[in-house]
């Protein structure tokens, strides 16, 4: 891997873990460098969101969220080429080795986490070595190549600070550190002399870093748009011995300006751990002094105190025009409270799926608006779809009085309460025994067919109840003729509603009345037509499942028949509703 | 975060696992283990006991005692813990041939693991350097050669390859040890752990680790210790001279190194009271406790000029506003007796909301009468310590 490759790639980025002030500085460089889009594709991270909400520049962006790399699809996974990884030391290891494993376009990775044990470092290392990945960690704050590309906090997690840092345009001065707020230091006195980058790279402190500082420099001498090579260093193991010889043996001809830190320990029998991992001098090589002179040996330039880094660097600069960003941004950023697709009244006028209310309303039927509605699209284009909705709408609207919901509207109405609590006791009572099967019925339906295993072994995965399967009256012989004709709008083939009779035909087996039910029926049936009619694939109807899509439409059907209950307890006003000793068991 | 000694006790009783030798030993880190050992102890067998403490050149500070009866056991803890040690370990005094005495050493390093071996171990093994042959052990390893000249077994050596390698294990140090005919005898050992391996290995834990600094330890030093422990965030703080005039809070553990050597390489080293840091965005609570820390270190100090620098470098993420509103807490409540002792602060910072946080400081400072001056990133961090260092001149 080099530089210059990297600074053709096309960028997407997946960030492990969450960091949400790192994310935001990347998007807010996107834009700054006049990016039509963010180069950050997904974070995955635990925690149940589906989306974490962001600026591009003064509006808001959606940034998708996943809970492992696997739920990422694989089209996906193939147009990533970097990662950043803001987990835990602990994670490092665990988490790199699913990225190279899943990520084959991966080009470039930054490991931000401390407390990564040596040996999770060597073998990453090795691992990335392979494969061609340039890597920078662990402790890293990031790479960043000037108008392309800023993986970390490097330069800064605030616009503002990433505008007075001048990591825009690019230059021809490579910097190279091992501490993370050095780098962003150097980079600022670097700029601040009126030299510009040609890439910023944070090491990180720890012993083993995955791209050490002689790797680095390499980097930098293969890098034709860098001239020169300034470089922080720490007292503490033996890499600039490396880069001593890399430099007599000419592999490194650039100049180089060098601090190394640490020459304070000399004062101290034994000295304290200094801020990072390695900068402990055990032996005399080690120390910053020592080093320090092998590096002037071989004729680089060596600082003692830091303050003569920034006047040695303005002789080099010649008088440039500052150039600004191709995007500012401002400060009237606000989060939205609410984010929704259904309504917008920006305009003034109500809009309602994109459009002017009335037009909306005018061009769609009760049935095609509910569904753009509920499927957050603001164009349905699915007549078989549109059409089997208006049926079960019409199918689910009342199923009597007998049933939980409807009883406890007509319990409430018979007490005397109004219509809004009455219908609300009614909804209330819906869930995993009444009326919320469909949404069960179309998990259970979606994992079948996913897994890819026959209905049997599906069964048996399955423990207790499989929901949309088993009728109270309905048995095999005596079928349930709303299910037969709800079966009247499948399309052929439809994978669900077969895997669904595959499942039926062996649970009838057991028991007559395992049957096929009217929730089961009715998820079966809206799968395949989604898949077919909207080429809805797998992922997006489990977050349908997810979010209880699938529930909705009893819910809706059915208010109807509870608010008609409702008016009907009040047009016979039988007063309040009692049961009888006869009615109650006593246990006592 | 580094590589960190552990005591010496469970290195050996790692080391003759792995190596299937005997090995006794106890360890005495409290009253109960004292009671323990004594318990354990025969009255017919003399014993050493060492300050088990990652200490240096313990013989010639006088923290190996030698010839110990079971009945001058307590009394020769109690002379230990009197000059600051709390940790130690107690042997069977064994007599052996000095000459017999071998060396052996494993190092985890860029390439894998280094084994290193001599005939001339003990402790002049530094002025026997050359006599150390040093190898990399990989997949041409010629284990039976390994084997004769270190006159371990191939099983042994390859079971101590194996140990480092499951147990984060940077550095192994056998020095000395003695194989005869009756087996291997380990009189010394020394491991160093990576210890940010200690959630994958249950073979040593973060109570085996040992500091090489004595016992003495400033109140500060224990409080900013717990905090580092319970935050995310990261904070060390090491009193150098208590009775120093130059003081830092600082930030990012590149930048206060930079800092330190400044005060160094101005000629001020002796002066300088303290080294340590606060990186990964610490919160303002956690800020405040460890300003207070160091505030209470500043106040004890005896010497006639006292000057405080507060920065570093420009931070990545450490929110500035949030951090020095904590400082500032901090100072708010010594002010008076910083005023009194007529010490000046002086601040360079830079990063994510540089300008409330440097604004909020300046003006706190100046109210209270001990602003040296503020700065931002535009002045060189360096340039900023220069001008404290001028108030103690």
């Amino acid at each position: 891997m080099d530089i210059a490759k990297l600074r053709r790639l096309s960028t997407s980025t997946i960030i492990l873990g969450s960091h949400p002030g790192i994310v935001q500085s990347i998007l807010d460089y996107d834009y700054m460098t006049g990016r039509e889009k963010p180069t950050i594709a997904g974070i995955v991270t635990r925690g149940g969101r589906r989306t974490e909400r962001y600026f591009w520049g003064e509006t808001e962006v959606v940034v998708p969220v996943y809970a492992s790399l696997s739920a990422v699809s694989e089209a996906k996974r193939k147009e990533i080429n970097a990662v950043l990884h803001v987990q835990s030391g602990r994670r490092v290891l665990e988490g790199m080795k699913e990225a190279f494993d899943m990520l084959p376009k991966l080009k470039v990775a930054v490991v931000f986490a401390e407390q990564t044990p040596e040996s999770h470092s060597l073998e990453l290392g090795k691992i990335a070595k392979k494969k061609g990945i340039l890597m920078a960690g662990p402790a890293s704050v990031g790479i960043v190549i000037p108008g392309v590309l800023k993986l970390g906090a490097i330069g800064g997690t605030q616009h503002p600070q990433l505008v007075s840092a001048r990591v825009f345009e690019p230059g021809d001065t490579a910097v190279i550190s091992t501490s993370g707020g050095m780098v962003n230091e150097l980079i600022h006195t670097v700029t601040g002399s009126g030299l510009r980058i040609s890439f910023g790279l944070a090491l990180g402190g720890d012993r083993f870093p995955l791209t050490s500082p002689a790797e680095a420099f390499l980097l930098a001498e293969k890098d034709t748009s860098t001239s020169r090579i300034v470089y922080f260093g720490e007292l503490g193991g033996q890499d600039e011995y490396e880069i001593a010889e890399l430099i007599k043996e000419k592999k490194i001809t650039k100049p180089v300006f060098v601090y190394i830190a640490g020459t304070v320990a000399d004062l101290f029998e034994i000295p304290p751990q200094f801020g990072h991992a390695k900068a402990m001098a055990s032996v005399k090589s080690e120390t910053a002094s020592a080093k320090k002179q092998a590096m002037r040996d071989v004729g680089a330039t060596v600082f003692d105190s830091f303050s003569e880094l920034a006047p040695a660097l303005k002789e080099l600069a010649s008088d440039r025009v500052e150039l600004i960003p191709s995007r500012l941004i401002g400060d009237r950023r606000k989060f939205q409270l609410i984010s929704h697709l259904s309504g917008d009244s920006l305009t003034g006028d109500v809009q309602l799926l994109g459009r002017d209310l009335r037009e909306t309303v005018e061009a769609h039927s009760y049935a095609s608006l509910v569904l753009a509605m509920l499927l957050g699209e603001k164009d349905i284009n699915a007549p078989r779809l549109v059409e089997f909705t208006d049926y079960v709408l019409r199918l689910l609207v009342d199923h009597g009085p007998y049933v939980s919901g409807a009883l406890n509207t007509i319990v409430s109405a018979r007490a005397g309460k109004d219509l809004v609590s009455s219908l609300a006791s009614g909804l209330l009572t819906i869930g995993p025994r009444f009326g919320g099967a469909i949404n069960g019925a179309a998990g259970a339906w979606l994992t079948g067919v996913s897994s890819g295993s026959d209905a049997k072994t599906f069964i048996r995965s399955q423990a207790g109840v499989i929901q949309g399967i088993g009728h109270k009256k309905y048995r095999l012989d005596l079928p349930d003729p709303r299910v037969s004709a709800l079966e009247s709008f499948n399309i052929k083939n439809g994978r669900y509603l077969t895997f669904a009779r595959d499942v039926e035909a062996i649970t009838t087996g057991k028991k007559a009345n395992l049957i096929l039910n009217v929730d089961g029926a009715i998820a079966a049936i809206l799968l395949d037509l989604l898949e077919s009619e909207l080429g809805y694939g797998p992922e997006k109807l489990r977050e349908l499942v997810d979010i209880e899509f699938f529930n909705a439409l009893f819910i809706l059907s059915r208010s109807v028949g509870f608010t008609a209950h409702y008016l009907d307890q009040r047009r016979h006003d039988e007063g309040l509703f009692r049961m009888t000793p006869e009615d109650i068991r006593y246990l006592g | 975060m580094p590589r960190r000694k552990i005591s010496e006790f469970r290195a050996k009783q790692m080391v003759a696992n792995a190596l299937h030798a005997e090995y006794t030993g106890w360890s005495i880190v409290s009253d109960v283990s004292l009671k323990d050992t004594l318990e354990a102890l025969d009255a017919k067998v003399l014993y050493v006991v060492k300050v088990d403490q990652a200490v240096k050149g313990r013989f010639k500070k006088g923290l190996v005692l030698l010839g110990i009866k079971k009945s001058g056991l307590k009394k020769a803890i109690e002379s230990l813990r009197e000059k600051g040690y709390d940790s130690f370990i107690v042997e069977p005094q064994v007599e052996h041939d000095q000459s017999a005495e071998r060396y052996l050493a494993m190092t985890l390093n860029r390439d894998g693991t280094m084994i290193a071996w001599s005939e001339k171990g003990g402790i002049d093994i530094e002025s026997n350097q050359e006599s150390i042959t040093s190898k990399h052990l990989d997949d041409k390893t010629n284990w039976t050669a390994l084997a004769k000249a270190t006159k371990l077994t191939v099983d042994q050596l390859q079971a101590l390859h194996v140990m480092l390698q499951e147990n984060h294990i940077s550095f192994l140090e056998i020095n000395p040890y003695v194989s005869s005919e009756d087996g291997i005898k380990i009189l010394d050992c020394a491991i160093e752990v990576d210890d940010a391996g200690a959630y994958f290995t249950h073979a040593w834990s973060e109570r085996d680790i040992r500091s090489p600094k004595s016992g003495k330890q400033y109140e500060e030093e224990i409080l900013v210790r717990r905090l580092n422990a319970k935050s995310p965030a990261s904070f060390n703080l090491s009193v150098l001279n208590p009775d120093g005039a130059v003081f830092l809070l600082l930030s990012g553990g590149g930048a206060s190194v930079v800092v330190a050597d400044e005060v160094y390489n101005q000629g001020h080293g002796k002066q300088l009271a303290n080294y340590g840091e606060y990186s990964g965005n610490p919160n303002q609570q956690e800020t405040e406790q460890y300003t207070s820390a160091l505030l209470s270190l500043l106040l004890a100090s005896k010497s006639k000029k006292k000057v405080l620098f507060i920065g570093g470098a420009v931070a990545n993420f450490t929110d500035i506003a949030n951090t020095f509103t904590g400082v500032i807490a901090a100072i708010d409540a010594v002010a008076d007796s910083l005023r009194d002792q007529n010490v000046k602060v002086f601040v360079r910072r830079g990063g994510p909301r540089q300008e409330i946080g440097l604004a909020k400081i300046e003006s706190a400072l100046e109210a209270y009468g001990i602003l040296g001056s503020v700065h931002t990133p535009e002045t060189p961090l360096t340039e900023v310590v220069r001008l404290a260092l001028e108030e103690i001149k």
